[in-house]
């Protein structure tokens, strides 16, 4: 690959004062550094520290000890490793299948599922699980209610409130993340293996299961692990179905070391070390079989068009299955939240409750303070934390690809390494470090502001290291040679090449900040509260209709960031 | 000898500290105003709920213009957890704290209260006020149901009703209730024993247990269960209002105390007086009994029916024996 001479000088400490651009990437690596290394660090010696007097600490093993060989460390460690490979699979396979029906079948109306199947993801966490509470709870939930009355049973069939009932809330909130890797997999498969099986007299269903199947193998492998991961660094669904139900997981069991009376810090950092290291082993196995899956590449310089499975009148249960998901699991939680959005207080549909709608909750809200200032808190987080993040990752990714620097690789390493840490992980460690810190941020938007640029950073590398691996050295190399410093060319070159790369990912970091909860929980309160905390104490408060009027707000000015944005930069997707 | 003289020393100085702040204790409120207004804020750390705090701290607002409320709310054991965090990362950030009087009691015990008391108190029982306290409100723990699914003549008239099986699995607690059992041991049976028989008959119900009493009064409204055994009063008269169909017991009940307190060393000390002083005054009751609070000032009614006719009033002498009857309580419940 040809690359920029840009800073021409070659990485030696000398160059370092006769070249200003050597500054750039110490100056990155100094912020990443700051940004990812410094809370892990304190973190890490939190958990081996032991208050003896105020402010007086002593090193100590008795946190692991009080974290990991208490009577609940076996039921904590089962509950997770259940929610998570449960959560992992469940929204694997229906992520498969619907971008396998999408993407490879000809099953009627497929087109129009691509976009719905993603629709979910505008919903934040903490709104899907109070949505499926109001659903599955097994008195009071909508779809139990119905269904006893319908077969005259006299038990609830769903409760929300247990382990299945935890895996299937965080699952179909996950289902589209499943969904768009596995329509990238499905996508770049090359047919022609297919077809030469078809051709050696296989049928579909063969074909599927000994060409298709194995051809995603790998991929498959890697999705499953970055599920796993995810659900295991969650905290929605444990905070909201599993504390309420006495379900413990690791993140529910650092929350409440830390939020709890008498709080255990030492305990707390303990199950956080413990949580961050399977965290970084899940991510270093999924990097690890993405690199390995390059000797299952499909994708050659060759122009092909996945082919379409015909799946004959099966494709009428294709078409009932897609319909089947997109009403109950993609549209149900949101019709539910906006009629419960109208109730002077949770009810059953029926006439009485017709007639008890009103528009009071948004009445309500139109004068409520604490909502208007977690609305404006959420706003200028969600895009002050997508410009920096994508500002700093632009930067960073130019540096890791484009210049010749030696050690460029450690800024990559350094802007990867956010993503094993989980949100409530983050939220502990950024605690510890600022609570104490100089400059008095503690409790403030501005240590939100730490903690989502953070953790965003991964995301953002992704975006711009994609675009710009695009872009030809030779663009760059002209406007070199024509005279511009790497400043001019970097801002005049590259920058407007990577506006697309920038903007998707400007977007999505925009959006997962807004939703932003399991790291907000512990540091948010009081001024600096956002919306998805102040959905969370709302519920805990049991001003659920309420509740479900702020989501609805909070879902609509999702929507328009997405559309202005989308007006603004013209063509962009929601990209993962 | 030097023990002595320290001592001495240090009675003098608190002698002299106190002279320095009674001054202090005689200002009017406005006055304290005044001192106040320099500060310009209030990091208040309170579990009111937000649809009362929305009523009580505006008032206060436009009571002393000047003066912003940073409401901190969370549950009681999350705010002793978040001040216990800032003090061990040498801040203090709150100034007044206001939560169950147990949940005050424990962070004073771990010396980041402030020892005070405020002129307003001389009205309050001895009761309702401590060195460094003084309530805000009582709350009432009563037994409230459904009336969809508690018919007419099933409605409970005394506590006693809920050991009958017709109440099995329809039931509901908040698991950190011990009080139920303190004040049924001290004040209703007067006998440790027959409360804890009286509990264990009622657990063979099947109670289910659901954090936060909001959350168990929307609970009920809901249908999840027919009977809440451990609500607070204060929940049910403007739920009942809007047509929830909901009523409650006021035949008997156990009272305790949230109190307010303030900091050690709090950022803003006169704003954090102002407050304390202004919610333990008459008008201050006043504008918490329209905020939905049951008021502690004795000459304050609460403007719904939230009072019990028959009160076990859990006192602050009955707090030390709290990790005694939470053992039991847990025991009895089989909870974590």
């Amino acid at each position: 690959m040809a690359t920029v001479a840009l800073p021409r000088s070659n990485s030696s400490s000398v160059g370092l004062f006769r070249e200003p651009a050597m500054l750039v990437p110490v100056v990155g690596a100094g912020v990443l550094i700051y940004l990812a290394v410094l809370p892990l660090l304190m973190l890490i010696i939190g958990s081996f520290q032991a208050e003896v007097a105020p402010r007086e600490f002593v090193f100590t093993l008795k946190n692991y000890q009080n974290a990991y060989a208490s009577q609940y460390t076996y039921s904590t460690f089962k509950n997770s490793l259940i929610f998570a490979s449960g959560s992992a699979g469940l929204s694997f396979i229906l992520g498969t299948l619907l971008a396998w029906l999408t993407e490879r079948t000809n099953t009627p109306l497929r087109a129009i599922f691509v976009p719905l199947a993603v629709v979910p993801l505008i919903l934040p966490g903490v709104l899907e699980s109070i949505a499926w509470i109001f659903l599955l709870s097994p008195k009071f939930g909508y779809l139990n209610v119905w269904l006893m009355s319908l077969f005259g049973l006299q038990s609830a069939p769903f409760n929300v409130f247990s382990l299945p009932g935890m895996i299937w809330v965080h699952s179909v909130g996950q289902v589209p993340l499943a969904f768009l890797m596995m329509v990238a997999a499905f996508k770049s498969m090359d047919p022609s293996l297919e077809e030469s099986a078809m051709m050696s007299g296989a049928n579909t269903w063969q074909t599927f299961r000994r060409v298709t199947l194995r051809l995603l193998l790998p991929t498959a492998g890697s999705v499953l692990l970055i599920l796993f991961v995810r659900t295991l660094e969650s905290f929605e669904t444990p905070a909201l179905i599993g504390i309420p139900a006495r379900i413990y997981v690791y993140t529910s069991e650092i929350y409440l070391a830390f939020n709890e009376y008498p709080p255990d810090y030492g305990r707390g950092g303990a199950l956080a070390v413990g949580l961050l290291l399977l965290s970084a082993v899940g991510v270093w196995l999924y990097r690890r079989s993405t690199r390995e899956g390059k000797k299952f590449q499909t994708v050659t310089g060759k122009a092909f068009r996945p082919r379409q499975f015909d799946l004959g009148p099966w494709r009428w249960v294709g078409l009932t299955f897609l319909l089947g998901y997109f009403i109950f699991v993609v549209l149900m939680p949101f019709l539910v939240l906006f009629w419960a959005s109208f109730l002077p207080f949770f009810a059953a549909p029926s006439w009485d409750a017709i007639q008890k709608l009103s528009l009071d909750n948004y009445r309500y809200l139109s004068s409520f303070r604490p909502f208007w200032e977690a609305m404006k808190n959420s706003i200028i987080l969600a895009t002050l934390t997508a410009s920096i993040a994508m500002i700093l990752t632009s930067l960073v990714a130019w540096i890791v690809y484009k210049s010749k620097l030696r050690g460029a690789w450690v800024l990559d390493f350094l802007a990867f390494v956010p993503i094993t840490i989980p949100g409530i992980v983050m939220g502990m460690a950024l605690i510890l470090l600022y609570v104490a810190f100089p400059i008095p941020i503690y409790g403030t938007i501005w240590v939100l502001l730490i903690a989502y640029v953070t953790r965003f950073i991964p995301y953002g590398m992704r975006a711009a290291s994609g675009s710009i691996m695009q872009i030809h050295s030779e663009l760059e190399e002209a406007a070199a040679a024509s005279g511009a410093s790497w400043w001019e060319t970097f801002r005049r070159v590259t920058l407007p090449l990577l506006r697309p790369g920038f903007a998707a990912g400007w977007m999505y970091i925009c959006i997962v900040s807004f939703r932003e909860f399991s790291t907000s929980v512990l540091l948010a309160t009081g001024e600096s509260r956002v919306l998805s905390i102040l959905l969370f104490t709302m519920f805990e408060q049991g001003q659920v209709t309420i509740v479900a009027a702020i989501g609805m707000l909070m879902i609509l000015t999702l929507l328009i960031i997405v559309a202005l944005f989308q007006k603004i930069s013209g063509r962009v997707g929601i990209q993962t | 000898m030097i023990r002595n003289v320290l001592s001495l020393s240090l009675a003098l100085v608190i002698a002299l500290a106190a002279g320095a702040i009674s001054p202090a204790r005689s200002q009017s409120l406005d006055e304290l105003h005044k001192s106040a207004l320099k500060e310009g804020a209030l990091n208040f750390y309170a579990t009111l709920a937000q649809i009362n705090a929305e009523i009580v701290l505006p008032a206060f607002e436009k009571r002393f213009p000047g003066i912003k409320i940073n409401h901190v709310d969370a549950t009681s054991d999350q705010l002793v957890a978040r001040a216990m965090s800032e003090a061990r990362g040498g801040r203090t950030l709150g100034d007044v704290f206001q939560v169950p009087l147990e949940n005050v009691v424990q962070l004073h015990d771990q010396g980041l209260l402030l020892d005070t008391s405020f002129p307003e108190s001389s009205a309050y029982p001895d009761g309702l006020k401590g060195t460094f306290w003084i309530a805000s409100d009582l709350q009432y723990f009563i037994a409230a149901w459904n009336t969809n699914q508690v018919k007419k003549d099933e409605e409970p008239k005394s506590f006693d009703d809920f050991t009958h099986p017709r109440w099995k699995n329809r039931l509901i607690a908040e698991p950190r209730d011990l009080e139920m059992l303190l004040a049924f041991a001290k004040y209703r049976f007067k006998s440790d024993e027959k409360a804890i028989d009286y509990w264990k008959k009622v657990a063979l119900n099947n109670v289910e247990f659901h954090k936060g009493h909001s959350d168990l009064a929307e609970l009920l409204v809901a249908g999840q269960a027919s009977v809440c055994l451990t609500c607070y009063s204060h929940h049910y008269p403007q739920r009942i209002k809007k047509g929830a169909p909901l009523n409650y017991m006021l035949t008997e009940g156990v009272a305790s105390i949230n109190a307010t307190a303030i900091f050690k060393n709090a950022p803003h000390p006169n704003a954090a007086q102002l407050f304390a002083r202004w919610v333990a005054s008459q008008d201050g009751q006043k504008i918490m009994a329209q905020g939905g609070r049951s008021p502690a000032h004795p000459k304050v009614d609460p403007i719904n029916k939230t009072k019990t006719e028959k009160t076990y009033f859990i006192t602050a002498a009955d707090l030390k024996e709290y990790p005694k009857y939470e053992k039991l309580w847990k025991e009895i419940f089989k909870l974590r």
